[in-house]
């Protein structure tokens, strides 16, 4: 195990010095950084060539020049580490260090959302299999992995923001598109749920009608501008998590998960009505954090309370519960916000942001507006790059379910009489998840490589836009520190995907190749 | 608002719903807006944009903003002398050239410091390469080292002429002392600078001074500056090529970084996002403004981008990338948008070879050699074939309604002296009567040496240079150009080619189109590639290097000047071997609510006037 991590690290090292000499000596042939001088007009363009020259030691041979670099990178060992300037004349360590917050800001949800979204449609695809549902899915994702993400994204922009925010000057939806939505959304919903024809129809009728109505409510009561769950949904929500949270992981027959749920949600509502007033005092991050240690304090209390047997399940079931009740609550008190946010002179009644991270006029000190306008100017690049992005999951993971749902194991779980939940939760959906994780590390590992593409259309100055103006703007030394940090990051991904499937399935062994 | 009576609401649902469109409506039209936000493609990266790092547009327009200096270019474009902060006059012309610059008295920096004559010596240390020299701080002009002060300012005209700037005992002007006159004087004057906010950041402070510590601080300056003192000019040289380079601007930054003259002050700047300036309490450096107080300059890289932020009213201001398409997304936006087509001070022109480029080897002998008559016949026939109102109309009016073909090489269309000048230099012959009949006077022409020539007869062989292949625009240009000469008996070859500006000099192209580029109104005007040592075409005119070296050297009044610009262009007719075609179209589009907006074809372009922009 050990030769076999420090003969991959050895190999790693190799390939990183191969590629960056390589790509360093490929970047300084690609262009002259001198072209703009050599055709001024300027009367001193002389001088300023010698000065740039200069500056980027255009007199050495780049072969040679690419060991300057090098040894401002192997100073890490006597502490002296130098990846050199930016033409800008910015440390290049500096400006990754702030382009790497940024850039995962904005992919880590997108990707989050993905994962989570791709893997249980492509689940309920497989489970589905030829079904109506799993037709449309694969037609779905397909069309979105085809998309090219600039044109979704002018698309999102137009009509999620623009249009959407024109719509809200006058927020009432023609009943035409009401009778729509509801008939898409029912469509969808019977298709999941599946079954016989007639129950199907009953299905689709019961949730078009539903949806169409609930719609119609929203609008009537103005929701769009003054949205909100209050008590009573936040109740009717919390024991509607609490259920599906049980459903899933134990099932609503194991009584104990069941009761410890719900007990939690008791306790949520309760608390829903001091936290009200706790929303609204100073230092908000500080009592976040506390508020969130309590809640899961509190959640292992009640679990233990009840559980005798089989504790960490229902721990596990009780605090994901939890988790999601205080979720919930937050998303009510961003919703309580949203008038406030609406009204301010910097939104002025147009909250959907096209571009940019925050809005430069909002003035700061509301907690709960300025975390409202992060995450209003997160919501069309996370749409965007989730769209294009969870088709890969959909597939894979629907793949792997039907693979694992044809082995033997299964057939004799099914044939032990363990209920269908236990064998898709327990048996199938656990082995679904051991080839995904290679491909889940090795996502995670390219967050920070960037989105150039992304980046540039909404504005946002992270990884991507730093290797874009690197590459066109000859920055040897921007180029050469951004394809370090992703390079590296990547070769250590495929080596940590390794090793964590050999953690996971007991059948591979690292290093025995021999 | 308590939440449980949300129930109540829904019996109100009809008179809240009236009552919040209402509501919904007022804020966008009742209130004046104060904050005007900017778009700009690049990221904001140092606070002096005068080293060759920095020299940023954003960097340059967030300077403009918090400067105020002796003069700036306005929309026309001329020089025009700001007198609220001080003037100038020439005191002597020979036997060396005198210049007194005054500040007027009761001007302030934003900390309240009066500024005064010392402020303006800043301006020789960073632009004279024998005062660097001297000091101890450098050449300029050195392959290994750079100088104390990183300048982009060495070694230009300035640096060359100037003999002595000297401080007056009031210390309120400066006179500059230069060994000869020469024409462009105006604008390689001073400007100030914070000098005494530079010493206490070389001398490690970090926070604004008293007033009595900074008139201290400044006569520190002073004295360093006499006695040359190497040490604490290093100092300051450190602090002025380095500590201005922020990206960031917070409640902690050293607000000696701030310190400046202009009608705003950097208030806050968030990394690579945006920069926000508020209104200088202490501005009385320039004319007032008009009720903007707050200007914000935001990054938005993405064209497509920028456009929809309009659209979604998070921008004000936006000068757009010049294409036919950006501007049809912009007008699709509607009434709450104006979109303006404007020029720039950069001009698409056409060049004939009329022999090899001084002190290269290989010589032209294409059909343009020379200065026979055949090949100015030649020549002119290419000219007058050339098809430039057409070029106009398909190329450049789709981007800018306003475009008209350019028929001076010295003055735009928009100058006061154009007409008549156009009217006298004779480019009359290239506009008469249509293009069809331009063009049948040229097949004459190509007639009289090629007696078989006739549309489509491929007489006369060229090639043409003009751009890389990623250009579409001047591909464009090339091909209306190849039809229309073709029917003069002209075949041109037109393939782009890639790093086309260093082929400028290359006689194997017999005609090229690019541009130039003006930054600034000098007396030499644009005719400096005319003069037969520089001419990359192997242009070579006894008269015209007279005409250029008066114009470089003398001291002239602004009648000989026009009549000089006049004699040149006359010659260039005559000899054929130039036509302009059109200024660059660019394209601003802004929130219709913003009043005052009157863009300059010059560096600070829209943004010169901002004092007059308001809501």
């Amino acid at each position: 195990m050990f030769a076999f991590i420090m003969r991959r690290l050895g190999t790693l090292a190799v390939i990183l010095f191969g590629s960056s000499f390589l790509l360093y000596n490929l970047a300084a042939l690609s262009g002259d950084p001198l072209a703009d001088l050599r055709t001024s007009r300027e009367p001193n363009a002389a001088q300023q060539i010698i000065a740039l020259t200069r500056k980027l030691q255009l007199d050495i041979p780049p072969p040679l020049r690419y060991f300057y670099w090098l040894r401002g990178l192997f100073g890490v060992f006597i502490g002296k580490f130098d990846l050199g300037q930016t033409r800008g004349g910015e440390s290049v360590a500096s400006a990754i260090g702030s382009a790497v917050p940024t850039t995962v800001r904005l992919v880590t949800t997108a990707t989050l959302t993905a994962i989570i979204l791709g893997i249980s449609i492509g689940i309920v695809t497989a489970l589905r299999q030829y079904s109506k549902f799993d037709y449309s899915m694969t037609f779905v994702s397909f069309l979105l992995f085809s998309l090219p993400i600039f044109w979704v994204a002018v698309l999102l922009k137009q009509f999620m923001a623009i249009g959407f925010n024109n719509w809200l000057g006058e927020p009432s939806i023609p009943i035409k598109t009401v009778v729509l939505i509801g008939i898409i959304l029912g469509l969808i919903i019977s298709s999941v749920v599946g079954g016989d024809r007639a129950k199907s129809w009953k299905i689709f009728g019961v949730s078009a009608i539903a949806t169409m109505l609930v719609l119609q409510v929203l609008v009537k009561i103005n929701w769009f501008l003054q949205p909100g769950l209050g008590p009573i949904f936040y109740l009717l929500g919390s024991v509607g998590i609490a259920f599906g949270v049980t459903q899933l992981s134990m099932g609503i027959s194991n009584r104990v998960a069941l009761k410890s749920s719900l007990t939690v949600a008791g306790i949520a509502f309760v608390l829903y009505f001091p936290m009200q007033k706790v929303f609204e005092m100073q230092k908000q991050g500080l009592l976040l954090a506390a508020a969130a240690t309590l809640t899961i304090l509190i959640a292992v209390g009640v679990a233990l309370y009840f559980a005798k047997i089989d504790r960490a399940a229902v721990v596990r079931t009780t605090v994901l519960t939890a988790v999601l009740l205080g979720i919930l609550m937050i998303v009510d008190q961003l919703m309580g916000t949203w008038e406030r946010y609406m009204g301010s002179d910097a939104i002025n009644y147009r909250p959907v942001p096209t571009v940019g991270q925050t809005n430069p006029l909002l003035e700061p000190g509301d907690y709960w507006v300025s975390t409202l306008d992060l995450l209003m100017h997160l919501v069309l690049p996370t749409i965007a790059l989730t769209a294009i992005s969870f088709a890969g999951y959909i597939r894979f993971s629907r793949g792997t379910m039907l693979e694992v749902l044809n082995q033997d194991y299964i057939r004799t779980a099914r044939a032990k009489g363990l209920t269908e939940r236990t064998v898709i939760m327990r048996h199938a959906f656990r082995n679904t998840m051991i080839p995904m994780t290679t491909i889940i590390v090795v996502d995670f590992a390219s967050i920070i490589g960037g989105a150039i593409i992304t980046e540039r259309v909404f504005g946002w100055t992270g990884m991507g836009t730093l290797f874009n103006k690197a590459v066109g703007s000859f920055d040897l030394n921007l180029l050469m520190g951004v394809f370090f940090l992703t390079g590296t990051l990547a070769l250590v991904a495929n080596l940590v995907a390794d090793l964590l499937y050999s953690a996971l399935d007991p059948r591979i062994r690292v290093g025995s190749g021999k | 608002m308590k939440k449980w009576n949300r129930g109540a609401k829904v019996a109100l649902a009809v008179a809240a719903t009236a009552g919040l469109v209402i509501g919904a409506l007022s804020p966008a039209t009742a209130a004046t807006r104060t904050t005007v936000v900017i778009v700009d493609s690049n990221v904001f990266t140092s606070l002096n944009s005068s080293t060759p790092d920095t020299n940023l547009v954003l960097n340059g327009n967030v300077a403009y903003l918090s400067g105020a200096g002796f003069n700036y270019y306005d929309e026309k474009p001329e020089l025009v002398r700001n007198t609220t902060f001080g003037t100038y006059k020439i005191m002597s012309k020979t036997p060396t050239f005198k210049v007194k610059y005054t500040v007027n008295k009761g001007r302030l920096w934003s900390d309240g410091t009066p500024i005064t004559g010392v402020d303006l010596l800043l301006s020789n240390v960073i632009s004279s390469d024998a005062y660097s020299i001297a000091a101890g701080l450098g050449d300029p002009a050195s392959e290994d080292k750079k100088p104390a002060f990183d300048s982009l300012g060495y070694g230009g005209s300035y640096s060359k002429l100037i003999k002595d700037v000297s401080i007056a005992p009031d210390r309120m002007s400066v006179v500059l002392t230069y060994s000869k006159y020469f024409p462009d004087w105006e604008i390689a004057g001073p400007g100030p600078s914070p000098v005494h906010a530079l010493v206490a950041m070389a001398m490690g402070e970090k926070k604004l001074g008293t007033s009595a510590h900074n008139v201290a601080l400044k006569s520190k300056f002073l004295n360093a500056y006499i006695a040359k003192d190497k040490d604490l000019l290093s100092k300051i040289g450190k602090v002025w090529s380095n500590d201005y380079n922020v990206t960031s601007v917070d409640a902690k930054t050293n607000p000696l970084l701030l310190v400046c003259n202009g009608a705003y002050i950097v208030d806050n700047i968030v990394k690579d996002q945006r920069v926000t300036m508020k209104l200088n309490s202490n501005y009385n450096s320039g004319l007032p403004t008009s009720g903007i107080e707050k200007v914000v300059f935001t990054t938005i890289p993405d064209p497509t981008a920028a456009a929809q932020a309009l659209a979604n009213k998070e921008v004000d201001f936006y000068e757009a990338i010049a294409t036919a398409d950006s501007v049809a997304a912009l007008k699709k936006i509607g009434a709450a948008v104006t979109v303006e087509g404007v020029t720039l001070a950069t001009y698409e022109h056409a060049e004939v070879r009329s022999g090899k480029e001084q002190g290269t080897k290989v010589d032209y002998t294409g059909p343009f050699d020379g200065m026979s008559q055949k090949a100015k016949d030649l020549r002119t026939a290419w000219l007058l074939a050339y098809p430039r109102q057409e070029i106009i109309d398909k190329i450049v009016k789709p981007v800018n309604a306003k475009a008209v073909v350019m028929n001076s090489h010295q003055y735009f269309p928009s100058e006061p002296n154009y007409s008549k000048m156009v009217a006298a230099s004779g480019m009359a012959k290239f506009t008469a009567g249509t293009q069809a009949d331009r063009t049948a006077d040229a097949l004459a022409l190509v007639k009289k040496y090629y007696p078989s020539a006739a549309a489509g007869s491929a007489s006369v062989k060229l090639t043409m240079l003009w751009g890389s292949p990623s250009n579409t625009r001047r591909s464009a240009e090339a091909a209306l150009v190849k039809a229309e000469v073709a029917k003069a008996g002209f075949d041109v070859t037109t393939t782009p080619t890639s790093g086309w500006s260093s082929f400028l000099g290359d006689p194997k192209f017999d005609v090229q189109f690019y541009a130039w580029s003006k930054t600034a109104l000098t007396q030499a005007g644009n005719f400096g590639s005319f003069k037969s040592t520089d001419s990359q075409t192997g242009y070579n005119n006894l008269e015209m290097d007279k005409i250029i070296t008066r114009l470089e050297t003398e001291v002239l009044t602004p009648t000989e000047i026009y009549n000089l610009y006049l004699a040149a262009e006359k010659i260039l007719v005559e000899d054929a071997v130039t036509i302009p075609l059109f200024q660059w179209p660019g394209v601003i589009a802004y929130n219709s609510a913003l009043k005052g907006v009157n863009p300059s074809p010059l560096s600070p372009s829209f943004l010169w006037n901002f004092w007059d922009w308001h809501f």
